[in-house]
């Protein structure tokens, strides 16, 4: 299971958190915990270069992209690995959408569309697709063009 | 925290034009949501406000059951346009929204309409949410139309339908069962992503049945899999299919062994990870298969990217725990790991290394942990403490290097329960490594001359006070005591007023300088500590002279209380004041044995100063104050041993018993703690019949039975037997518990006056060599075996016929003998032919026996086994060979 996505801006601010299967009262510790753990390591790291962490069972890869850094949480089948593809499929579809790395305004401006990314690529904890042009044509509610 | 958690919008007034979302209130948006409702419906207008919607629910931010129900409602007004890009905005909208089921209906009949649409993804997307927010009886209208999804031949809605399958699996699965043929349909299918999507939902759907998964493993690994994360899962069954298969123990042989090792050569780093994990996890995997799956890993550790990195030392890590031995070609690169600044890949290097290294590489590696631990966080330390106190554990020799390590990181900066962990490993290092008590000690009496948790402090003060008496010079620990009375709080203070009474009652010399001290504590400004200071000072008795302290009052000082803490409190929660005065003889004695779930909670950890009971010499005291306060067994003698608990019952029954066999020169008594499991029973004249016939040098001469046994509140019943003294007697006992049962009214919790005489039949029971043998280590074995006399030392071979491998021979010998291994030597190097192991242990009569085994393979299987025993009385050395012979 895929627990959380989150992405917040460079000062720790969350912009976007979803979160699956994780109770309510839980989710404020895992945001100051994963904000933190942005803090203290993703100083000078390069654009999407994975870093990991586990806490406990669970697995967190997380990298910048531009002005915003992302955090992947997951558990059992999702380990590090597996974390590893889901946050390469999301960095790209952002990337896609945004044009180019995002800016903290660019990434706001396109925030519905990263809405629909998001939840074409992830559907309720689990990975349900992966390849960014046919993401992109989800979103816009066209068929993927290989079939 | 390093930034505040604040949203977004709350901050940042010089910039005001920055954020499109800028001041957004949830009043506000819900009052624009409003536009949702016009007969003139403006696509890019509503795609904004549902936008800000996101934007809300994204954040953490709920809506109130009307708020929700309102916007949820206005939403489904959408499904008039015909906007694509508004469509895609309101499925998100509803799934986010998740409406009650009195609600779904206003929507089920829009979606059902775009499931059966014909553009395919109105019907991916129609799926995706109507999967979402569908109970069962909506779920076998729409069943038809989702078996036809799965075989679509768009991926998009075979990949919905299918995914949601995995969802609805959990809610419905008798009619996600039904989808089985469609479902391996679309197996077979082309595109990857519905490949991989069909695996995990057939394996979810067949997962009982051994013969479909292995059916399906079969197929697919001769076939190929399209995606990798298919392949992964692929994987993971196959091991699965491993695991379960019957002849999984002939090396050589073992099915789809061929497929995991070639998946150690694919393309995707994914696959490779989870194959070489696959075979790390195989049941007793041999060093031949093991070896291509660490070579890939050990290439992984040298990675430029961190998550291949903390994959390989994590994955080596747990293969460590097994197969240390495998492990030790990787250590150069995984110690150039130790200095990664992943964190998390830098902690599991190191307790790698600590797991795998050997005691000539112990100085350089804590070398290299201290430059290491100033810039991790605590809960790394956390780990590495324990790792290192293993370490101690395993090679004591080791132990001034590493107990210098401890104390030096105890002194710097760190939480509670980092300071927590490291007083517990110097507290078990004490303990278990004689040689370690003296400097162990002073390095806690250093700690807590600048200690700021007091929990710390006063068990530390406890600890000393049962410790430092019986040091070469107690009075050196004084000082660091009565230090405490000056500069601490008031619960330090009384902790150490108890502590240097203990230290007059041990120490006679020190007596009158302690009555000097406690004296000057008579004026402390906390009751508590003026009260503990008059107790103990009229206690301690002979107003400060040089004399001996009596038993009773050592007693009084060292004893523990001979009631359980919990039996007090309920007994004085039930005293009503009145004339007649609280008296602590009514308190029950009867221990309460755990609840059963925690008694099976597994990996019991060796615990410190936090939780004193556990360690073995405690128990055993606990046990003793228990049997000696039952009459018909005092006149037994000191308590030699008392073994583990042995469950008699399976898991989950009406009655749960289990026996603790309490081993005294000439007596034996059985323990039975009985537990039961049924509200509507109460149990009374609790007894255990217990038939001797095959065992015939005991004779059963005292049983006590138990009064009342209610739901859920465990008692204990005993049987003693008498036998031969001083002589290891073994047998076998069958068991009946026998009882009468009532009756009781759940509504009211009172019992039926009148009960019924039942029996229930427990579990064998054995009493066995091992239990005359007490586990006792030595620090230094081969300095004990040399100042053991030789006259005494008896020598012989013995033939253990075809083993599975040499490290199930040396375990069954060592639990035959149910001796101490020491210095490791129980763990069997992969591969060897050959093995030593070494063994101390106190025998009945307290006599110290060591043994040294010598393992060889003799054959292909066959294990030749030469036992040689030192011990301070030779009847014990035949005694041990004996053993061994019959065994």
């Amino acid at each position: 299971m895929i627990l959380a996505v989150l992405f917040a801006n460079s000062e720790g601010n969350i912009l976007v958190e979803r979160f699956n299967g994780v109770p309510a009262e839980e989710r404020l510790h895992w945001r100051s915990f994963l904000v933190k753990l942005g803090a203290d390591n993703l100083k000078g790291v390069k654009n999407e270069e994975l870093l990991v962490a586990s806490h406990k069972s669970v697995y967190i890869v997380y990298t910048v992209l531009g002005d915003v850094s992302v955090y992947v949480v997951g558990k059992d089948e999702y380990d590090e690995l597996a974390l590893a593809e889901v946050i390469f499929v999301i960095t790209s579809a952002v990337k896609d959408v945004c044009g180019k790395l995002p800016t903290e305004r660019l990434f706001l401006d396109k925030y519905g569309r990263i809405c629909l990314t998001l939840d074409a690529i992830i559907w309720k904890g689990y990975l349900e697709n992966t390849d960014k042009d046919r993401i992109r044509r989800l979103v816009r509610l066209k068929p993927p063009t290989e079939f | 925290m390093a930034q505040p958690l604040v949203k977004k919008d709350d901050d940042r007034d010089d910039e005001a034009d920055y954020s499109p979302f800028l001041g957004i209130e949830k009043g506000a948006v819900l009052q624009e949501a409003r536009v949702f409702n016009d007969p003139q419906l403006d696509p890019r207008r509503c795609s904004q406000v549902i936008t800000k919607l996101l934007y809300l629910l994204n954040q953490g931010e709920t809506f109130t059951k009307v708020e929700a129900t309102e916007v949820f409602f206005a939403v489904t007004k959408l499904f008039q346009s015909k906007d694509i890009g508004l469509r895609r905005m309101v499925y998100v909208m509803i799934k986010e929204l998740s409406p009650s089921a009195d609600e779904v209906i206003i929507v089920t009949s829009s979606l059902m309409k775009d499931m059966t649409s014909k553009t395919d993804m109105y019907r991916a997307n129609a799926i995706r949410v109507l999967c979402r927010i569908t109970d069962g009886t909506l779920l076998t209208q729409i069943e038809r139309y989702l078996k036809q999804a799965i075989v679509d031949k768009n991926p998009v809605v075979a990949s919905a339908a299918l995914v949601s399958g995995i969802h609805l699996l959990q809610t419905n699965p008798e009619i996600v069962k039904r989808w089985s043929n469609e479902v391996q349909e679309a197996v077979q299918s082309r595109a990857a992503l519905v490949q991989f999507h069909a695996l995990a939902l057939l394996h979810q759907i067949r997962q009982n049945d051994r013969l479909a998964v292995n059916k399906l493993v079969s197929s697919l690994t001769k076939g190929s899999v399209r995606s990798p994360l298919a392949q992964c899962l692929l994987i993971r069954y196959t091991s699965q299919v491993i695991r379960e298969s019957a002849n999984n123990n002939q090396a050589g042989d073992r099915p789809f062994y061929d497929f995991l090792e070639g998946c150690l050569r694919h393309k995707a780093e994914m696959v490779i990870f989870e194959a070489a994990r696959a075979i790390t996890e195989l049941n007793g995997v041999t060093s031949r298969e093991l070896t291509p799956a660490i070579t890939v890993l050990q290439l992984f550790l040298s990675s430029s990217k961190p998550v291949l990195r903390f994959a390989a030392v994590r994955t080596l890590n747990k293969v460590a725990m097994t197969h240390p031995m495998a492990v030790t070609n990787c250590n150069i690169d995984m110690e150039s790991l130790i200095t990664d600044q992943n964190r998390s890949i830098a902690t599991l290097a190191i307790t790698t290394l600590l797991k795998t290294g050997n005691e000539s590489s112990v100085d350089r590696l804590m070398k290299q942990i201290t430059n290491f631990m100033s810039d991790i966080a605590d809960e790394f330390k956390i780990v590495v403490v324990e790792a290192i106190r293993s370490l101690c554990l395993k090679f004591p020799l080791k132990h001034r290097s590493l107990m210098n390590f401890l104390s030096n990181i105890l002194r710097e900066e760190g939480g509670f329960e980092y300071k927590k962990a490291i007083v517990d490993s110097i507290v078990i290092l004490i303990r278990d490594i004689p040689e370690a008590k003296e400097s162990g000690l002073l390095h806690l009496c250093e700690f807590i001359e600048d200690c700021e948790f007091t929990y710390l402090s006063t068990q530390i003060l406890h600890f000393l006070g049962i410790e430092g008496p019986k040091t070469s010079d107690p009075s050196k620990y004084i000082r660091y005591i009565y230090n405490r009375v000056h500069l601490e709080n008031a619960t330090v203070r009384a902790g150490a007023v108890s502590t240097l009474a203990k230290f007059g009652a041990m120490v006679d010399t020190l007596k009158p300088r302690v009555f000097v001290l406690l004296r000057r504590c008579l004026f402390d400004n906390d009751d508590e500590v003026r009260d503990r200071a008059t107790l103990y000072l009229n206690t301690l008795g002979g107003d400060g002279a040089v004399v001996e302290t009596g038993e009773d009052v050592k007693e009084f000082l060292f004893g523990s209380l001979d009631i359980p803490l919990v039996n007090l409190e309920n007994s004085l929660k039930n005293y009503e004041p009145s004339e007649e005065a609280f008296d602590i003889n009514s308190v029950p004695k009867e221990v309460k044995t755990q609840p059963l779930a925690e008694k099976k909670a597994p990996g019991k950890k060796p615990t410190g100063l936090g939780a004193p009971p556990a360690g073995p010499p405690s128990t055993v005291d606990a046990y003793e104050k228990l049997l000696s306060s039952i009459p018909e067994f005092a006149n037994f003698g000191k308590l030699f041993k008392s073994s583990a608990p042995v469950e008699l019952t399976e898991a989950e029954t009406e009655y749960a018993v289990n026996v603790v066999k309490h081993i005294f020169d000439g007596h034996v008594v059985f323990q039975y703690n009985c537990t039961n499991t049924i509200p509507e029973q109460l149990l009374e004249n609790v007894t255990v019949i217990v038939d001797a016939s095959e065992a015939e040098e005991f004779a059963e001469v005292a049983s006590k039975p138990l009064r009342s046994l209610p739901y859920d509140s465990p008692g204990q019943t005993f049987v003693a037997f008498e036998k031969p003294e001083g002589v290891p007697a073994i047998g076998k006992f069958s068991n009946m518990l026998r009882f009468i049962v009532k009756e009781v009214d759940p509504s009211t919790g009172e019992a039926e006056d009148d009960g019924v005489e039942d029996e229930y039949q427990l579990e064998e029971l054995e009493v066995v060599a091992a239990d005359y043998m007490l586990k006792v280590g030595v620090s230094n074995f081969r300095n004990a075996w040399e100042t053991m006399d030789a006259d005494c030392e008896r020598v012989d071979e013995y033939g253990l016929g075809p083993r599975e491998s040499l490290a199930e021979a040396v375990n069954a010998v060592i639990n035959l003998l149910g001796m101490q291994p020491c210095e490791g030597t129980e763990v069997v190097p992969n591969n060897s032919r050959s093995h030593t192991c070494l063994l101390s242990g106190v025998y009945i009569g307290n006599v110290k026996v060591l043994v040294r085994l010598q393992f060889g393979l003799d054959g292909p299987k066959d294990v030749a086994m030469k036992l040689a025993v030192r011990s301070e009385d030779e009847a014990v050395s035949d005694a041990i060979h004996e053993i061994v012979a019959s065994g």
